[in-house]
């Protein structure tokens, strides 16, 4: 169960460490992350996790994207 | 082939012919298009969402006339928001021609609606916009091959600066006289529906044939913009800009306020005005209305003219320049943490900023919020605790005849209320509130064009809507004072005014006037002679919390419903002697 767990934090977006490049794995069905081009296959570069339950930063393309800690955490990443 | 689609033309507005539609992500600059094309000036900034509605102004291709609908910016046509909904409407509304604006730095995603859009089968011409901005970021786009790849011409654009704009008009008239294409107005029937697919792979097909990445070095502003974005340095920055926009606004406006407005008020128009009644006007209650004490043609230019205009000017000054140069979604993102921590999202906190100009936009502005529970919240917060520029500048006027310390204490108050009725809504209300998903526009320097219309068209607004209600409380202010009847009045709310909120008697006219306006809830205060800095501070507590003024009851229920509008008003006014009495109580127990 824990393992399970460990494993499930080290693949979320929200977890996932700063100033890389990743492809995500799924995201959830949301109208907005889909038009920002947050889509199953795109490649983002995560820039940074905010403190105190604040946003993660990521770019994609030339545009950078605040992702609140909620939705953050349910987008699966790989390196 | 009309058949494929069941939709209720109910508007008008769908049913116009002759429309252009003008179409793009949010943020591209399509209300700069708009204004530039029809003359007609809408409110743009540089954060997405601006435009929750359309607009529809008249543009001019040669000798024919057409409707330009400026459409709410899109990302897809999904509709999976309101402002989509709306555009889908308005793309299967028979339009004659589209102009969709791609915005240069995010091609791949501009390129993608761009594709969808084509499904509809109706003329499109590309404005490539921002190409400055992306040739800053060291973007070289192939103008002729895109153009190639999307079957349509493409413009290339600086809107703001209205660059190309001439030859976008002539390619809009020729795309327009072209004969039809065959396949009608149809998105879903089989044989355009199989091109609907893979969208994103084309577009980033075509994306990554058409530009080329030259190294450029990262200008001065797009490298303070992403060091905004950090803790550090982002938020002593932000506190920065916070206390510069402060400063800004207290100091300049004290400063007009003595050396311009003050002086004009005193020495020119009250005196002039005495002297033209007074020598028509024999002496007695209708004299006394108009130059007396209270009198209209005295208060009405001290409060409107020498209190209230200086402190507004400045305050859009900030407020637009802050919203053209991309720094308020960075406050977003630094704030969204305590802000989740409320029950909010930090998206909304531009919003309740709106709210310290006036609380009217605010409450249509909070039409963004993506559930309903978030706008009662964002609205409820800027009823109770956001003060509006004319109630601050009265406020600040009403403190600086004590210390500073009072001003201070009246933010800390109105913050800590502020986290009190979002937490509690928060609890209360049923519902949820979506996490913050926001693109970060880029850090620029506002156009001084842009940004010196966008100025005239709100302190036009301001005088226009303010003015009214304004000289009504101001009549209602001469009356009351000058016929008695503000004393027999007095007398019944005396065990409030002066028992529990420790107020003078001439407190009365405060209250009932703070019914009209919100300003006016403090300016009579500053008539009253000998008031202790306790008075003021309580005085301006119930100011600060008491009834939102009635062109916010009127928005409140033409948004939500006269039963929302009610509830807002009773908790507000409640709170207000609740915690300004509670103040005046415990400060005599204590000194």
């Amino acid at each position: 169960m824990r393992k399970k767990n460990s494993e499930k934090i080290s693949n979320s977006l929200y977890y996932a460490k700063d100033n890389l490049q990743y492809t995500i794995t799924s995201a959830p069905e949301l109208g907005i992350l889909k038009s920002l081009g947050i889509v199953k296959d795109a490649r983002v570069c995560k820039k940074m996790t905010h403190w105190m339950g604040g946003p993660v930063l990521v770019k994609i393309e030339s545009s950078e994207i605040a992702i609140g800690k909620d939705i953050a955490e349910k987008i699966m990443v790989r390196g | 082939m009309a058949a494929c689609h069941e939709i209720n033309y109910d508007e008008k507005i769908y049913e116009k012919p002759n429309k252009i539609l003008l179409m793009g992500n949010p943020n591209v600059g399509k209300s700069v298009f708009f204004s530039n094309l029809t003359g007609i000036h809408v409110v743009s900034s540089n954060y997405a969402g601006t435009t929750v509605s359309y607009t529809e102004g008249t543009l001019k291709l040669g000798n024919e006339s057409y409707t330009l609908i400026d459409v709410p910016g899109t990302y897809s046509m999904e509709a999976t928001s309101e402002a989509e909904e709306v555009a889908v409407r308005f793309m299967n509304s028979n339009p004659i021609a589209v102009l969709c604006v791609l915005d240069a730095t995010n091609l791949e995603r501009n390129i993608k609606l761009g594709l969808e859009l084509q499904k509809y089968k109706v003329p499109i011409v590309y404005a490539l916009n921002l190409t400055d901005v992306a040739k800053r970021h060291g973007y070289e786009i192939n103008v002729s091959l895109l153009s190639k790849e999307l079957a349509a011409p493409v413009i290339p654009t600086v809107a703001v600066k209205n660059e190309g704009l001439n030859q976008l008009k002539d390619e809009l008239q020729k795309v327009i006289n072209r004969p039809k294409m065959a396949c009608g107005n149809c998105s879903s029937c089989p044989a355009c529906a199989s091109n609907m697919l893979n969208t994103w792979d084309r577009a980033r097909e075509i994306t990554a044939k058409v530009r080329k990445k030259v190294d450029t070095k990262l200008s001065f502003l797009d490298r303070l913009g992403s060091n905004m974005l950090k803790p550090w340095p982002g938020i002593p920055i932000a506190i920065l800009v916070i206390l510069l926009s402060l400063g800004v606004i207290v100091g300049g406006g004290k400063a007009l306020r003595a050396t311009l407005l003050l002086p004009l008020v005193n020495k020119v128009l009250v005196p002039f005005f005495k002297m033209v009644f007074s020598s028509f006007v024999p002496e007695g209650t209708l004299l006394n209305v108009l130059i007396g004490e209270y009198g209209i043609f005295v208060i009405g230019f001290e409060w409107i003219i020498a209190l209230i205009f200086p402190y507004v000017l400045l305050f859009y000054i900030v407020f637009s320049f802050l919203e053209d140069s991309g720094v308020l979604p960075r406050l977003s993102v630094l704030f969204d943490n305590i802000m989740r921590k409320m029950g909010i999202q930090g998206g909304s906190m531009i919003t309740i900023l709106l709210g310290y100009g006036c609380a009217v936009p605010a409450i249509i502005g909070s039409r963004a919020a993506t559930t309903k529970k978030e706008r009662l919240i964002i609205s409820s917060i800027v009823c109770f605790a956001v003060p509006c520029i004319s109630q601050t500048g009265a406020l600040i006027s009403l403190f600086a005849g004590f210390s500073p310390v009072l001003l201070i204490l009246m933010i800390l108050l109105s913050l800590s209320i502020m986290m009190i009725v979002s937490s509690v809504l928060s609890r209360l209300l049923k519902g949820t509130v979506d996490p913050m998903v926001i693109e970060i526009p880029n850090l620029l320097m506002p156009n001084g064009k842009a940004y010196g219309k966008k100025l005239m068209l709100r302190m036009k607004g301001f005088l226009l809507d303010a003015e009214v209600p304004m000289l009504i409380s101001i009549v209602i202010a001469a009356l009351l004072k000058e016929t008695g009847l503000l004393a027999q009045i007095a007398v019944y709310l005396e065990p409030i005014v002066s028992g529990w909120l420790g107020l003078p008697k001439d407190a009365v006219i405060a209250l009932i006037l703070g019914i009209v306006r919100r300003e006016m809830a403090v300016a009579p205060l500053l008539a009253i002679e000998g008031l202790t800095a306790l008075q003021a501070f309580v005085g301006g507590t119930v100011a600060l919390l008491y009834l939102p003024c009635l062109s916010v009851f009127g928005i409140l229920t033409k948004e939500f419903s006269v039963k929302v509008a009610l509830t807002i008003a009773c908790s507000t006014t409640i709170t207000a002697f609740v915690v300004a009495g509670l103040i005046n109580q415990l400060a005599h127990l204590f000194m």
